[in-house]
Parts: structure tokens; sequence; C-alpha cells
């Protein structure tokens, strides 16, 4: 009954272990230079290698993150298990209603746990949420980069709105990473300590069944 | 008799014993030939009877003199003769001549270049208090005071809106010593110095962040605030010191405010300001704010998406919170009865 089954492909694995080592570079350098009238920000600074190592440091992750989401894009598209691993991702009305299926069976209002599949609502938050950070942060980051050429085509407000939102967009993600990520993948007791499957890929066929049980039952079919 | 002579002596006023000297250097011709040039050797005695030194006698200072008429000419004479630490006179002290001696002017001097010493601020025999308004050291005075040196400087200076605010009398406007401090006077490039591209922020702070002196001319007071908060402000406070300060957009001994076409803020001046540094700067710099907290309504636009962030983020977290919460509940409600 504890069989192990593979739910990552290696090239989800790396794509996902890409985006970590990016947004965790980008978070250190992009949060010392936010609070780096605090004692931790100037820590973080002094650990970057100064002030203008910090600004390298942030675009070279930025690149990196750029290439990640190009990565994907091209995972998505042109491959078949992106393909199908996209389409799994796209919301349903059915995530909704799990979403409130959940609020009840936690509060105790239904007996039955919603089943998932592939993805449950919070995965697809997950992506969804992370992917249009991603997106805000790369315009409003290249903006801030390139405002010496862009200062001749765009007005400084925009520049002030750019910088106003990459910092509250940034904001947003550590808040997201740690009180939804983590927490889904690492806190919460049906995972705790945490979930290895972000690293070898495999699940036991227990916590499939627990977690995604349509997705279970298909490969129990198969 | 010998105690009488004496008590004459001691009742004498300062005023007495300098007739004495008056007797020549009263007189408004009176003078010798030096070098083939005619020096005038008069002393304008109600300039020294009007300053801190009216107590004294002529020869408390020229204290080389001791038979009137002397006959060679006195020594130079130096205001550290009394105004050292540990003096018996009384002479005031502090740390200021301490301070002269590692001033730009102290070293010129030391280098047998021509430099101001006490005197040629200070007066010669006319020296009075800061606060008096015939001081060479008062408020209003100084620019001139400096300005007998550094003329150039004093033409800049007096078209600068500090200037102007001098004149209508909001007597806190900066003069030459706000900004160069006047005894430890130390050249921009001295890391010491309060002109160096480091200390700039913290210099123009003294006056531009306390809030009865901008109260009073009018100046918004989160500007400094605003400026430390961008990248200019905290590049500068890592030693970046390419980034701009203070000075690079707004110059310095003529400060105009930006309503003044010939100030480099005024907008239409703004795209060769910032062109300075950033090589693309057109007419678009000039179309946003400058110096503004984005949580203050003057910042438009950026105002509302900070305000709806500020919101949305706290709704954010807060929903977040929620979420564990209810999860975290429910788990322990399904343990504890043995559900599955």
């Amino acid at each position: 009954m504890n069989d192990k089954i593979l739910r990552f492909s290696r090239t989800w694995r790396v794509q996902h272990l890409l985006l970590m080592i990016s947004v965790f570079l980008l978070i250190i350098s992009g949060f010392s230079l936010k609070y780096s009238h605090t004692a931790i920000g100037k820590i973080l600074i002094f650990l970057e290698g100064g002030f203008e190592a910090r600004g390298a440091l942030h675009r070279i992750s930025a690149f990196l993150l750029i290439f990640t989401t190009i990565y994907h894009l091209i995972y998505i598209i042109f491959t078949k298990e992106g393909r199908k691993e996209f389409k799994a991702l796209i919301p349903r009305k059915k995530d909704f209603d799990d979403f409130i299926k959940s609020i009840l069976y936690d509060i105790g209002k239904v007996d039955k746990r919603p089943e998932f599949d592939r993805y449950s609502y919070k995965e697809k938050l997950q992506y969804w949420t992370i992917s249009l950070f991603v997106l805000i942060m790369v315009i409003s980051g290249a903006i801030l980069m390139f405002h010496n050429y862009l200062f001749a085509v765009f007005p400084k407000w925009i520049i002030d709105l750019s910088l106003s939102f990459h910092s509250w967009i940034a904001t947003l993600v550590i808040i997201f990473l740690i009180l939804w990520h983590f927490y889904i993948v690492h806190l919460s007791p049906e995972n705790f300590p945490w979930n290895s499957s972000f690293w070898d890929g495999y699940v036991d066929e227990k916590w499939l069944k627990e977690n995604h049980y349509l997705e279970y039952k298909r490969i129990k079919k198969t | 008799m010998k105690t009488l002579i004496l008590l004459v002596l001691l009742l004498q006023t300062p005023e007495d014993q300098n007739r004495r000297c008056l007797l020549c250097h009263g007189k408004k011709d009176f003078g010798i030939v030096e070098n083939g040039k005619f020096k005038s050797l008069y002393v304008n005695y109600d300039n020294l009877k009007s300053s801190v030194h009216k107590k004294f006698t002529c020869v408390t200072c020229h204290n080389d003199v001791r038979v009137i008429p002397h006959l060679i000419k006195p020594k130079k004479i130096h205001c550290l003769q009394c105004h050292f630490a540990g003096n018996v006179v009384g002479a005031p002290v502090e740390e200021m001549p301490e301070k002269y001696k590692e001033s730009i002017h102290a070293k010129a001097k030391r280098e047998g270049k021509k430099a101001p010493e006490c005197y040629d601020c200070h007066g010669i025999h006319n020296v009075r208090p800061p606060d008096d308004t015939l001081s060479t050291v008062y408020k209003e005075n100084i620019p001139s005071t400096c300005g007998k040196c550094h003329t150039k400087e004093k033409g800049s200076y007096e078209i600068s809106i500090h200037w102007q605010g001098i004149k209508k009398g909001i007597l806190e406007s900066a003069v030459c010593n706000d900004c160069h401090r006047e005894h430890d006077i130390l050249p921009p490039d001295d890391p010491r110095s309060t002109l160096n591209p480091r200390n700039v922020v913290h210099t123009c702070e003294k006056c531009h962040a306390n809030v009865q002196i901008m109260k009073k001319t009018g100046v918004p007071i989160k500007q400094v605030e605003a400026f430390k908060e961008s990248f200019h402000g905290i590049a500068l406070e890592f030693g970046v010191l390419k980034a701009a300060n203070c000075t690079s957009c707004h110059r310095y001994h003529d400060i105009l405010p930006s309503t003044d076409p010939r100030s480099p803020i005024h907008p239409d001046n703004l795209a060769e300001t910032c062109g300075k540094c950033h090589p693309n700067a057109s007419q678009n710099v000039a179309k946003g704010k400058v110096h503004i907290l984005p949580e203050e309504k003057e910042a438009g636009i950026v105002y509302y998406v900070y305000t709806f962030f500020k919101i949305f983020t706290f709704t954010v977290i807060l929903g977040l919170v929620i979420h564990i919460i209810l999860d975290l509940f429910g788990q322990f409600r399904r343990r504890r009865y043995g559900k599955k």
C-alpha cells in the first residue's frame, strides 16, 4: 500500500528548482534594498558584497528568473507533457466548489473530504498567483532597470509607479510564499516537515490517495 | 604714599589708561611711512569701546609696549595670547582655536599662502559678539565678511533663495557658515567636510528637516525623508558617491526654488539637470513628482496605488492566516474524533 508514485517529471523539478533559486536570490537582494535602513538590511548588503554588488546580484537573479520563465513557456507550449500539465492547471468551476467544500469540511459542516484532481485549488492558486507576480515583477523591474533609456519614452511618474508596484508585489510574494506555499508544502500536518516530491518527484501512494483522489483513481485504472 | 599711587592706578578705568595711547593713535592723520607708503596708525577708539574687549587696555593685547611713547614697532599680536585653554584672564576659549588649526585656512596659512586668521573675520578692534547686528560675524554680515576674499561665491550666493530669506528677515536662512561651518572649514574632498558628497544630505537636513524653520519658510518638510528613501539617497548612504546628492541638482551657492526660471530644477531645465547623469533624460523627467513620499496625497497616482496595496496586502495576510487557522482547526478536530 505504501508504494511510491512519480508525481513530478525531471523537467518539472528543474523548473521548480530554478524558480526557487532565482526567487530566493531576488528576495534576499531586493529585501536588503527596501530595508536598507534596518540592521538586517545592512547585514544582508554586507553579505552580498556591498551596495553595488547587491544590485548586480539582483539583476543576475532576474535574468535567471526570465530564463526560467522562457523555459517554462517553451515547456507548456511545445512539449506534450507540458501541455498536459498546463491543462491540469487551468482553473475550473470545480476549484471554487472545492474551496467552499474544504472550508465546510474544516469547520465540520460536511463529512466528506472534497476530491481533488492532479492539482487542487491550492496548487492552482499557487501557480497562477506566482505567474501573475512574475509578470508584474518582470515588467516593472525592466522599467526600473532600463530607466535611463526609458526616460526618453515614459514620463517620470511611470517609473515611480513601477517602483511602487515592484516593491509592493515583492512584499506580497514574500507573504504568499510564507503563508501559503510554505504552509501547504512544509508546515501543514499532512506534509510536515516537508514534501520531498519537489526534489525526487515521488510521493507515497497513500498521500496521493488522500490528497489527490481523482488522480489516484485514474492512475489505478491504467 | 606708595599705596596711594597704587590705589590711584587701580582706580583708573581702562579709558583713563588708554588715553595715553590715544594721544597719538587717536589722531586721524597719525601714521608712518613704511616701505615708501603711508601707513595709518589711527585707531578708532569707539570701536574698541563697544567691542567685547572694552574692559581691556591697549597694552593688554599689545603687551610688548612697556613705555609710552614706545620707540620700537610692537610685534604683531595674536588672539591665542589670551584665548588658549587654561588662561588666567578669563578669555572664553571653547574649542574654536583648536578647530581652526584643522581648517583649510590654517593649512593655507602654514603653507605660507594668504589666508584669514581670527581677526580677518572677527575684526581687530571692533570684535563684537555674533548676536550684535554690527558684528562682522552677525548672521546678516557673514556673506560680506567671507565675501571680502570669496567675491565670486558671494556674488553667486546673493541671488540665492537663502539670501532672499535673510533679506526678508528670516534669519534661519542659511549663510556661508551654516553649510561650510566656521572655524573648521574643510575642502569638499575631505571626508570630514560638511560638503563631502557623503555628508551633504546631513548638512542640508539640519534646516530642511527642522519643522519650525520649514514651517516659517513654507518649504515641505518631508523632502529630506523622501530623498533618503529614494534610490539616490540609499546609494549615497552606502557610499556610492556617484549618486546624486542635494547639490548635484540644486547647485549650492545660487540655490533657487523650482518656480524660478534660472533654477536648475525649474521644469524647463530639468531635462538638462537630470541629463548630467541620465543621458536620455528628456522633458519626460518633469512629468512627475520629486521628493514626495508615496504615502503623501500629493504623490498622485502613486499615492492611490500605494494605498490600494497597503489595504490589499493587509487583506491578503488576514485571508491567508484565516485559511491556515481553518485548516489546522479542521485537521485537529478530525484527529480528535478519529475521522479520516
